[in-house]
């Protein structure tokens, strides 16, 4: 998909919450400019916002001041209905727990976004093609409890691709996988990353998968800092 | 993959929650359509009860004087063809009073019918066991069971002898008026043999004997004559027009056949007196009667010459006395040349007296007689009154002075050969009969000897039932032919339907009727109200749960680009599919529920129906509005759930965090909800204290107060909770606090908890509070008895007052009067009756035609019974609002008091209203209601003051309807008394207090129903707080296996869990019943301030232990949760 610039862009984010004794600081002046086909890991503790800051990025909360701009387009200066369409098309998200459906197959997970579009022809044979890249062809209409960990997890991979996003933000998407299981899911994760040539952000824990992105930032004490480029 | 298939997949996945929804909303369906199929099915019962019990009658004409059974087929041929009936069967219907011989057991108001196998044929049932024999009597079912007869037993059917004399006229006989059938019992008829038969609707057993009509004719010397006539509806192919066409039709016919016969008058040819004269078998020409014969007169050219003749006592000149003489009014100058001095002013009445007389009492012109003769006056006495007479002319006894038809006929005199043989209706001395008396009679019988002006003898005589006693027609022409065009013509001046004949549309009335006094579906629906209202917070509680367990999915669904609207639709169609199937699951069970609230009226609440023979009714369109209805509010009530969601963020969402949490309720947001609370409680509190004021209704005040006192109580029990979700405490804890805590931490669940209890137990408190107990105090004058003990109908008419020695001696009483026996001291107050249907909650059907009282002077001026409100407006109105019967409406309208339960709940009407009697005649009576009773034994009549009764209903003469204000202790001997020595007049007491119990039956027996139901609402709501408790012990599983691995032990569990029930069961149960007690202040204080403490305690305890089983799950679940798994889930 090609966009206006195909960059994503943050200038001076901060995020607080509301609490009884006042604002709780969580990111203060947080800056970053990725292009498309570039990828980055966000470390630091735990507690250190580095979810708050990915969530920000994929548009699913709102800063409390600054800028984010991806292709362009200031997320949270759109109305709601734009909004959900910017999330539909332009971001993909992995989660830690994959968030799959119960009630629904493995297809029918990977096909979830595509059916608040009025048309989007082509969308299963787009996820029967990402289903076979992760390895699932065999399990097409097993539901989730019939799957491991890992391929829960490599469904969520292909869900989070199936609208071909600009922007794919995985949050722990090995955090509760065995390190085989993680291994795989990484590879996969930069495999279709640089098929598809998303600008990918990554929060994790795990060095390997940190090591594998092109850039590295750390979040420490609400500020974000570049550790390598 | 489409949206419908991720709604099915979402359906059938979560099966279990959506169960649950679905049965919640399956039961509040099933409640709402089924109270509306309790409705139809009454309204159905009775509509077949109705239709049932009159066969194939389609109208009934009724007339108060007995008529020639030939009518019918004059009344069909009168018809229009293409309006014709099918049939017009003639017979008797009375009232009677049956006593079971050999039991001595009692029915009053039984109806009689004298019937042949024409009564059969007439309703298509053929059996061969129905030829009635001349002793020989069917019983209906009801009655048979009532009497407890059978086959074989001997029976006593007392009916009212007809006679066409007033019984309040001076030739009235006031005694002896019935006649006694001594019966056989040949068989109990069933419904299909028309055992049941009955043209008035009424839901309570039929109560009725089938006789002979000959033999019934015999005994009240009626032969070959009927009182009503049953028309059948045509064939079908013949009937074109309407009922009111119908209607019309038969009363033109009626007209058509109706002779001057039929209606009481006789035109007697008096041929060598060159007159006719026009008499009624009453012995009196009413007013109306001598208008009507009038304007026909002057129509046809008649000379007319009205007669007023009376029967006096004595006649005396000094010494000298004649007895028993015959006195006529009527124009002087007919009888003599001599000037009558008619001069107002006089002292004296000028008379010509005949020569027979003046011989006899040796008077001769310008002496002066007095003049002694009976009156009887309409409150029951017989005063002998006198008046002087100025003797102006003596006459021979020729031409006009000589004519026995001056006289009408006399019962017990006219047809006497000797005047020792006379037996009029008042006492007679035969010691005053001479034989120069006999003399006269036998030469000149009823030859008048006394003749005086008209005017003079209408101002002696004249009485409400009319001021002549004949009135003579002289044609120019042929008296004969002259006297027949005057019939003709006198037919039809005067109106049959005005004088006694009625055309009663009895099916179409019965069919109206039916549609009840009482709607049934609508109470159903007041009482199931909190049953449905849980019933669908429930389905709303289940449905929240079940979104709440999918929150992280809907984060989901918004982070990869669903809009709110999409989720909102999603979950809307998902709540639709879910409302359908358990609308479909709960037209199911209204069927059920219909039949369990029908069975339970025809067993444990028949004491609010009276008949066991309602039965259930499936109305599809009921059921539709019902499903309709219920799945609207389902979809409501669990859409309304949703809005919550809306505004938290897609990462609260993603996390898990419901919406109470993500979002909050800031301090403003209590701040709001504490307002409303107080708010509401002010506006509750003036309502409860304007009630308390009488400035408006108790129940208006009830509800009103009430509700915005619990949603008071409710908005600041979720202001308090959200506040408390803030708190934290310096003190050390107690295992008990972290459960009270836990009902802190989702403050939404915890107040729909408690929402639940509170109104189901408000319901229950408030109505147990109502429940009348006993039928008051006996002796209170005030009371709903007016301090009577006893109150007694009677079949025939009492016209001696009984509270003078002349009456009780005339009624053979007087040594019950005697100190120390029963009736020493007793008053008895009477009352005239028109019969008519019981305007009482006891009649399901809507009485059109209610029964009419009139007390006496002296009752009203006793100043009985209490009032819940009347038109009073002067000082004397007000201390008795009886007063108001007196009142003149420039409209013409008569002043009517009833009770105020029965104007509220069977008549639908209030004080100043009007009810039109007679209303689809052109001769309606309207009654202005301008009194309401309160809680009183009059439930069951109207009552007009006794001037108006006997102007309208001129016809229903006497007094039979009594109150006796005997000691409690006496009743049982003062009863016996008066029902043995009254037997003949078919005298039955009852108690009041019984009687007054037997409505309050009716109200306590709603409110139990209104309790049962509200009970199954707190079930549900019992049931809504188990669920709650589960959930909420189901997510904390890691909490509570934390600190099971801290050392927590089953038992703090078990704390901790029935600490956070108590709260909210304790909430619940202290919000309702504060609220219901301070709501019903005004009405309980009004009923003297007691609370039935042991019923109310009972009701609250059982709640309380209802409550903490549910909660045993919870308890379970908490304590037996395996420990590692829970500590290991993520």
């Amino acid at each position: 998909m090609v966009g206006v610039n195909n960059v994503l862009e943050v200038k001076e984010l901060s995020k607080h919450y509301p609490t009884p004794r006042g604002p709780l600081p969580i990111l203060t002046d947080v800056s970053l400019v990725l292009h498309r086909g570039d990828s980055a890991s966000i470390v630091g503790p735990s507690g250190s916002g580095k979810s708050t800051l990915l969530y920000i990025l994929g548009a699913l909360d709102p800063p409390t001041s600054g800028v984010v701009t991806l292709d362009g387009d200031n997320p949270f200066a759109l109305a709601e209905r734009e909004l959900a369409t910017f999330r539909n098309t332009r971001v993909g998200f992995v989660f830690q727990d994959h968030l799959l459906l119960p009630q629904c197959t493995v297809l029918e997970n990977v096909l979830v976004p595509t059916l608040v579009t009025d048309t989007d022809p082509g969308a299963t044979e787009r996820a029967r093609g990402l289903l076979e890249q992760v390895g699932l062809t065999e399990r097409i209409d097993h539901r989730p409890a019939e799957l491991s960990g890992g391929e829960r997890q490599r469904v969520a991979l292909a869900r989070a691709l199936i609208r071909e996003p600009l922007l794919l933000l995985c949050d722990e998407p090995t955090g509760n996988l065995d390190q085989g299981s993680a291994d795989a899911v990484s590879s996969l994760l930069f495999g279709l990353h640089k098929a598809q040539q998303t600008i990918l952000v990554v929060v994790t824990h795990n060095e390997l998968l940190a090591d594998r992105c092109e850039t590295r930032y750390r979040l420490n004490e609400q500020h974000l800092d570049t550790v390598r480029r | 993959m489409s949206l419908r298939s991720l709604i099915r997949s979402d359906v059938t996945h979560f099966w279990q929650t959506n169960l649950a929804v679905v049965a919640g909303v399956g039961v509040a369906v099933a409640v709402l359509a089924g109270a509306l199929l309790v409705g139809a099915s009454v309204r159905g019962s009775l509509r077949a009860l109705a239709v049932e019990r009159l066969g194939a009658v389609d109208m009934v004409v009724t007339s108060l004087n007995f008529v020639p059974e030939e009518r019918a087929d004059a009344l069909i041929a009168a018809a229009p063809d293409r309006l014709s009936f099918g049939d017009a069967l003639p017979l008797i219907a009375v009232e009677g009073f049956v006593t079971h011989q050999s039991s001595g057991r009692r029915a009053s108001a039984v109806q009689v019918y004298g019937v042949d196998e024409r009564f059969w044929q007439f309703h298509g049932v053929e059996s061969s066991d129905l030829s009635l024999e001349r002793n020989g009597v069917f019983v209906s079912p009801g009655l048979a069971r009532e009497l407890e007869a059978a086959a074989d037993d001997a029976l006593l059917v007392r009916v009212a002898m007809p006679s066409a004399v007033p019984i309040s006229s001076l030739h009235g006989r006031k005694d002896d008026l019935g006649r006694t059938l001594r019966l056989t019992v040949q068989r109990v008829l069933v419904p299909e043999e028309q055992g049941e038969f009955s043209f008035r609707p009424q839901q309570g057993l039929a109560r009725s004997v089938f006789v002979s009509l000959t033999r019934l004719q015999q005994e009240i010397e009626q032969e070959g004559r009927v009182n009503t006539f049953l028309l059948s509806e045509p064939s079908t192919a013949m009937v074109e027009g309407d009922q009111a066409e119908r209607l019309a039709a038969a009363e033109d016919a009626l007209r058509e056949v109706a002779t001057l016969d039929d209606i009481g008058l006789e035109v007697r040819d008096l041929p060598d007196r060159g007159v006719f004269s026009l008499e009624a078998a009453a012995g009196l020409v009413n007013d109306a009667t001598a208008d009507a014969v009038q304007s026909t007169a002057a129509r046809l050219g008649l000379g007319v010459e009205p007669v007023m003749t009376y029967l006096a006592n004595e006649i005396r000149h000094g010494d000298l006395v004649t007895p028993y003489s015959l006195v006529a009014g009527l124009d002087l100058e007919l009888v003599t040349t001599r000037d009558p001095m008619t001069d107002a002013d006089q002292e004296f009445i000028p008379v010509v007296l005949n020569q027979w007389a003046a011989d006899d009492l040796a008077a001769a012109p310008g002496d002066d007689l007095e003049l002694v003769y009976h009156l009887w006056e309409d409150e029951g006495r017989l005063v002998t009154r006198e008046t002087t007479l100025r003797v102006i002319d003596v006459v021979p006894i020729e031409g006009a002075a000589a004519d026995p038809a001056l006289a009408p006929d006399y019962p017990g005199i006219t047809e006497a050969t000797d005047l020792v043989s006379w037996d009029p209706p008042f006492e007679f001395d035969l010691g005053l009969i001479r034989p120069k008396d006999e003399d006269y009679w036998d030469e000149y019988g009823t030859t008048p000897k006394v003749f005086l002006s008209l005017e003079a003898a209408q101002r002696l005589w004249a009485s409400r039932w009319g001021a002549l006693t004949s009135v003579r027609l002289r044609p120019e022409g042929d008296v004969v032919t002259e006297a027949d065009r005057f019939r003709t013509e006198l037919g039809v001046t005067i109106d049959p339907l005005a004088v006694g004949f009625v055309v009663y549309p009895a099916r179409a009335l019965a069919l109206e009727s039916s549609s009840g006094a009482t709607d049934f579906g609508l109470y159903f629906i007041y009482f199931s109200f909190f049953l449905v209202v849980s019933a669908l917070l429930l389905a709303s509680l289940f449905f929240r749960l079940g979104v709440e367990q999918r929150l992280a999915q809907i984060g989901l669904l918004r982070a990869t680009g669903y809009p709110p609207s999409a989720i909102w639709r999603l979950f809307t169609i998902e709540a639709l599919v879910l409302a359908t199937v358990g609308g479909l699951v709960g037209v199911a069970g209204a069927v059920g529920y219909a039949e369990f609230i029908m069975w339970g009226l025809r067993t444990w609440w028949v004491g609010a129906v009276g008949t066991t023979r309602l039965s259930l009714h499936v109305a599809p369109e009921w059921l539709l509005v019902g499903a309709g209805g219920g799945v609207a509010a389902a979809v409501g009530s669990i859409t309304w759930t949703l809005r919550s969601l809306i505004p938290v963020p897609p990462r609260s969402l993603l996390a898990g965090v419901v919406p109470e949490v993500a979002s909050p309720v800031t301090r403003a947001g209590i701040s709001r909800a504490t307002s409303i609370s107080v708010a509401c409680s002010l506006v509750g509190m003036m309502l409860v204290g304007v009630a308390a004021a009488d400035l408006m209704s108790a129940t208006a005040g009830f509800f009103g107060g009430g509700l915005l006192l619990l949603a008071a109580m409710l908005a600041g029990a979720w202001a308090w909770l959200h506040a408390a979700s803030h708190r934290t405490t310096r003190d050390p804890w107690s295992v008990s606090q972290i459960g009270f805590r836990n009902a802190t931490s989702r403050p939404g669940r915890s107040v729909l908890c408690i929402a639940l209890i509170a109104s189901a137990t408000f319901i229950i408190v408030a109505v147990d509070a109502f429940h009348r107990a006993g039928g008051g105090d006996p002796l209170d004058p005030t009371s709903g008895t007016g301090g009577y003990t006893l109150l007694a109908d009677t079949l025939l008419p009492i016209a001696h007052d009984l509270s003078t020695p002349a009456g009780r001696d005339a009624l053979f009483l007087t040594d019950l009067y005697d100190p120390g026996e029963p009736l020493a001291g007793v008053n008895l107050s009477r009352f005239r009756v028109r019969p008519g249907e019981d305007a009482s909650c006891l009649n399901l059907y809507q009485a059109k035609d209610p029964r009419i009282l009139a007390p006496t002077d002296a009752f009203v001026a006793e100043a009985r019974f209490s009032f819940a409100s009347s038109l009073a407006e002067t000082d004397a109105e007000v201390a008795n609002p009886w007063l108001l019967l007196d009142r003149v409406f420039d409209d013409g309208a008569i002043p009517a008091i009833a009770d105020a339960t029965s104007l509220a709940y069977a008549l639908h009407l209030k004080v100043g209203d009007d009810f039109l009697l007679n209303r689809d005649t052109d001769r309606p009576i309207r009654l202005r209601i301008v009194a309401a009773l309160v809680d009183s034994i009059f439930q069951r009549e109207l009552l007009i003051g006794e001037t108006a009764f006997q102007r309208v209903f001129p016809d229903y003469d006497g007094y039979r309807f009594f109150l006796a204000d005997a000691a409690p202790e006496q009743t049982g001997v003062v009863s016996a008394a008066l029902e043995d020595r009254l037997a003949d007049f078919g005298f039955d007491v009852v108690s009041a207090s019984d009687r007054l119990a037997s409505f309050h039956q009716v109200e306590n027996t709603y409110l139990a129903t209104f309790q049962t139901l509200g009970g199954l609402g707190l079930a549900l709501g019992t049931l809504g707080l188990g669920a709650v408790l589960l959930r909420n012990v189901l997510e904390r599983r890691r909490e509570l296996a934390l600190l099971r691995a801290v050392g927590y032990n089953a038992g703090h569990l078990s704390l901790m869990v029935v600490a956070e029930n108590a709260f909210l069961l304790g909430a619940g149960l202290v919000a309702g019943t504060v609220c219901a007690l301070v709501a019903i202040a005004p009405a309980w204080l009004e009923r003297g301030g007691g609370l039935p403490i042991l019923s109310l305690s009972v009701l609250l305890v059982s709640v309380v232990v209802v409550g903490f089983v549910a909660s045993l799950a919870a308890t379970l679940v908490a304590v037996r949760s395996p420990l590692l798994a829970a500590l290991r889930t993520e």
